[in-house]
């Protein structure tokens, strides 16, 4: 079975930033354990989430339904309007995940950085 | 490399079993001189119909998946048989891909990544039950000219 751990840090931009960095798989098996993990931060208080895909070797449909989860539950506030999110943010994808993401759209809605103090600050 | 080399797996139809299944394309596609990108490709396109037959095909059911690989000039086929119930992807809506990620309902991307991963993909009911997916990746593999 695929493994995926999420490590949590912080980082202090423009506003508090939770950093989750996900190693891994992230596919139909694995998927609740990002999704999960996010839940968790945010019920403890996080507002702004930079996702590090940089240890993410591979990543089905089920990874970017978790990445849809995370940031419907982040946007609350938002309008609905056809706008990148300021709550949620990529780091740093591989390859073929960068590929995945801009196959399915999220790159119009997400913003991606390759830096992660970059990333930070864009917040 | 000879035109046609097939190499078969079968498994335990899991969610447990996916990364197995990624690492079985792997193997065989080192064999057949795949190359990275088109690798990846594979990767997912497997990856993603072997889960639907899991989640959607046998639901709590206990099942097998089979895998047959094989190159066809420069070109690899991929076969993929189970015996759940019958699977019509024209019942599955496309992801609106043009809509805010809130607007849009959750899931719904497997079949939509498998098309725009492979050359073809057709779904095909066996006789006597299951179904077979048929994959098919063009300019795979490095013919010698």
């Amino acid at each position: 079975m695929a493994t995926l751990n999420i490590m949590v840090g912080h980082a202090q931009g423009n506003v508090p930033v939770t950093i989750l960095r996900a190693e891994g798989d992230i596919d139909a098996a694995t998927h609740k354990i990002l999704q999960d993990k996010a839940s968790e931060v945010i019920e403890a208080g996080s507002t702004h989430i930079l996702l590090d895909l940089g240890g993410v070797n591979y990543m089905g449909s089920a990874g970017f339904r978790a990445i849809h989860a995370v940031s419907n539950m982040l946007s609350e506030t938002e309008s609905s309007g056809l706008t990148k999110s300021r709550h949620l943010k990529l780091l740093n994808p591989t390859d073929p995940v960068a590929r995945v993401i801009k196959t399915l759209g999220f790159d119009v809605y997400l913003d991606i950085f390759q830096d992660r103090d970059e990333a930070v600050n864009s917040f | 490399m000879s035109a046609e080399q097939v190499f078969d797996f079968l498994v335990k139809a899991s969610l447990d079993n996916l990364q197995e299944i990624r690492s079985y394309i792997d193997r065989v596609g080192a064999r057949l001189g795949v190359n990275e990108s088109a690798l990846g490709d594979l990767r997912l396109a497997v990856d993603e119909a072997v889960t639907n037959v899991i989640l959607h095909g046998y639901g709590k059911l206990d099942g097998i998946v089979e895998l047959h690989m094989q190159s066809d000039g420069d070109a690899v086929v991929i076969r993929i048989r189970d015996r759940a119930r019958t699977f019509d992807p024209s019942q599955v809506s496309a992801p609106q891909l043009d809509t805010a990620l809130r607007n849009r309902p959750l899931g719904g991307m497997g079949i939509f990544l498998i098309r725009k991963m492979m050359d073809e993909a057709e779904f095909l009911p066996l006789p006597g039950g299951g179904n077979e997916i048929r994959l098919v990746k063009r300019g795979a593999i490095q013919t010698g000219i």
